[in-house]
């Protein structure tokens, strides 16, 4: 229990870093690390293959892209727009409104009995494979459209017009 | 199910047509391709609908008559694309793929019965149409279009997704029928995170449907994608927004309706409002057009305000008869910006002279789109009108006439602009596969405005 407290401390300790740094590059970096303080709560929760996809896709793929990208653009501060202070305002507001709602929910809900899993080893990669191919198959082969849409709109949108 | 599998398929071999450069019978396929995909759906009319593939579809009467729609306005608005893609760039067969992927997509939406169906639907839709709104490479707002309603998009489908997973939270299914039965199993002491889901999700949809909180991005992606392109998302696209709403309220939440019926309501009014004053205020036709479409939604949510066994005809026949109408304006619209270059007010001066056919059939669709009787609009706002009454919505359906009043205004500028206004224009010669569209779309129109008794109670 105590190690998934410390756990939880570093990943908002972290993803309050990624909002506060003032260089973007930094942010990202934060962000690398808030990602990887989730995986090790998903091995925590004996979710293994959820974790190691969150470590290779999103800390390993995803945000090196993101670091990429963010390296190539020009972000220096004359070029960032201004944001007016009513805009940061209604901004506040609004995020203020929903934060508000969720802990509401939260608190309401109460708390929860500690849940008791009928299989510990549910996050395995074999049973997650079961589920996926037995009760979940029409949506796992239905997603290869969507693959397949966006693969053939990123060749089209690349491609040289001749 | 046999219409997923054809549309899907077909889309494939249209890319192995621009593979091998059969330019000419990628129009021919794909319109033969989608009335199979559409004969496949009624052939399952007669059929007892039960959930296939461990609950992940349903196709039922619902699902088969949106589906049968979604894929006629798509052939009448393929059809208006002879020669139209050329003109953009070399990789048509691309563009036809795209398309259809898209429709893949909308044959899912219309027919889920799990939320993980409904999430990839609404995903493989959305995706499609990013890169849709984007293919006029060198114009500028088309690129804009494109990047904002990639932006937006994405960012509302993490709302929808965090509804999702509240609603998965506290259920523990995906199942419309397992939701259900959780709301009703126990009504007193319902998961508040439940409740949190509900609102996420009507986010989502409500942008996905281009309702007014969430209808920003609506008039600069409409107006910066190639017409033909918001034509297919103003009308297939927001049909089947509002079939995958429906559903979902329909079988999941409307035992809840008390919760959620006061922002539906509020979001209802915000929305009719909104869209109707700012099109009073346009000078490009594309754009009223953009903001008109606003309104429609608001029109549309009436039938989840006032939930119940009606509401699924009522949303029938109003998209029905909206998609038509607009399949109309924005083919005039396409013909009209090929003449002239733009799409502002002025442009249409004149036509009832130089263009008799061109005038009358967008005289007919802007006669529709405001309501006025004996074309298929009144019959939408009539069913939609009816249903608000029986659920004593009063004050509502006050305010929805005041808006149709309104509307008014704006649809008959248009009709001024080309009977009265008068100015010297060379006739502008209308392609056959057009006026046919245009012919067709027109006559559905008068044929459901004048007898709506064979689609009335069709669901």
């Amino acid at each position: 229990m105590s190690l998934f407290y410390f756990v939880a401390f570093l990943s908002v300790f972290f993803s309050l870093l990624v909002i506060f740094s003032k260089n973007p590059v930094h942010s990202v970096l934060y962000l690398i690390l808030t990602f990887f303080t989730f995986t090790i709560h998903y091995f925590l929760l004996n979710a293994q293959f959820l974790g190691i996809v969150n470590f290779i896709v999103y800390m390993g793929a995803i945000l090196v892209l993101f670091l990429y990208t963010l390296m190539l653009m020009n972000l220096n501060q004359e070029t960032e727009p201004v944001k007016s202070n009513l805009l940061k305002v209604i901004g506040v507001i609004a995020g203020g409104c929903l934060l508000v709602t969720l802990i509401a929910s939260l608190k309401v809900s109460g708390n929860s009995e500690m849940v008791i899993l009928k299989d510990p080893n549910l996050g395995l990669v074999k049973n997650l494979g079961k589920v996926l191919f037995n009760q979940f198959l029409l949506p796992f082969e239905v997603s290869s459209i969507l693959l397949f849409s966006a693969m053939v709109g990123a060749v089209l949108l690349a491609k040289k017009e001749s | 199910m046999g219409s997923l599998i054809s549309i899907s398929v077909l889309a494939i071999i249209v890319l192995y047509l621009g593979l091998y450069r059969v330019n000419k019978a990628l129009l021919p396929v794909t319109v033969i391709g989608l009335v199979v995909a559409a004969g496949f759906a009624v052939a399952q009319w007669n059929t007892v609908a039960r959930p296939i593939y461990s609950g992940m579809m349903l196709f039922d009467h619902y699902a088969i008559a949106f589906s049968v729609i979604c894929i006629l306005s798509t052939i009448l608005i393929i059809l208006l694309s002879k020669n139209y893609f050329e003109r953009i760039s070399a990789h048509v067969a691309e563009y036809y793929a795209i398309i259809l992927f898209s429709l893949a997509g909308i044959i899912v939406m219309v027919s889920y019965h799990n939320l993980t169906m409904l999430f990839i639907g609404i995903e493989i839709m959305s995706v499609s149409l990013y890169i849709l709104a984007g293919i006029k490479k060198r114009d500028f707002g088309s690129n804009e279009a494109a990047l904002k309603y990639f932006l937006m998009g994405a960012f509302s489908t993490g709302f929808l997704l965090f509804g999702i997973a509240l609603i998965y939270g506290t259920t523990g299914s995906f199942d419309l029928e397992v939701i259900r039965d959780y709301i009703l199993s126990n009504p007193r002491d319902i998961s508040f995170l439940f409740y949190t889901g509900i609102l996420l999700m009507i986010v989502g949809l409500c942008f996905k449907v281009g309702a007014a909180p969430f209808h920003f991005w609506t008039p600069d992606v409409y107006e910066g994608s190639p017409t033909l392109i918001t034509a297919y998302m103003a009308t297939v696209v927001k049909t089947a927004g509002f079939a995958a709403f429906l559903r979902l309220f329909a079988v999941c939440f409307a035992p809840l309706s008390d919760f959620w019926t006061p922002s539906l309501l509020i979001i209802t009014i915000i929305t009719l409002f909104i869209g109707n004053i700012t099109a009073l205020y346009q000078h490009n036709f594309k754009r009223m057009l953009a903001f008109s479409s606003i309104s429609h939604v608001g029109y549309m949510l009436f039938a989840i305000v006032a939930i119940g066994a009606a509401s699924a005809n009522a949303v029938f026949i109003y998209a029905t008869a909206y998609s038509i109408a607009s399949i109309i304006a924005f083919g005039v619209l396409m013909l009209v910006q090929q003449q002239t270059g733009n799409s502002s007010f002025d442009n249409f001066n004149g036509l009832g002279k130089s263009n008799p056919f061109l005038a009358f059939v967008l005289t007919i669709s802007m006669l529709s789109l405001a309501g006025i009787p004996l074309t298929a609009g009144f019959i939408g706002k009539f069913f939609m009108f009816s249903r608000a009454l029986s659920q004593y919505q009063i004050w509502l359906t006050v305010l929805a006439v005041i808006n149709a009043i309104i509307a008014i205004f704006y649809y008959f500028r248009v009709i001024i602009a080309m009977y009265f206004n008068q100015e010297e224009r060379t006739a502008i010669s209308i392609p056959g596969n057009v006026s046919f569209v245009l012919g067709i779309a027109a006559l559905i129109t008068l044929i459901i405005g004048i007898y709506p008794g064979f689609i009335a109670h069709i669901i």
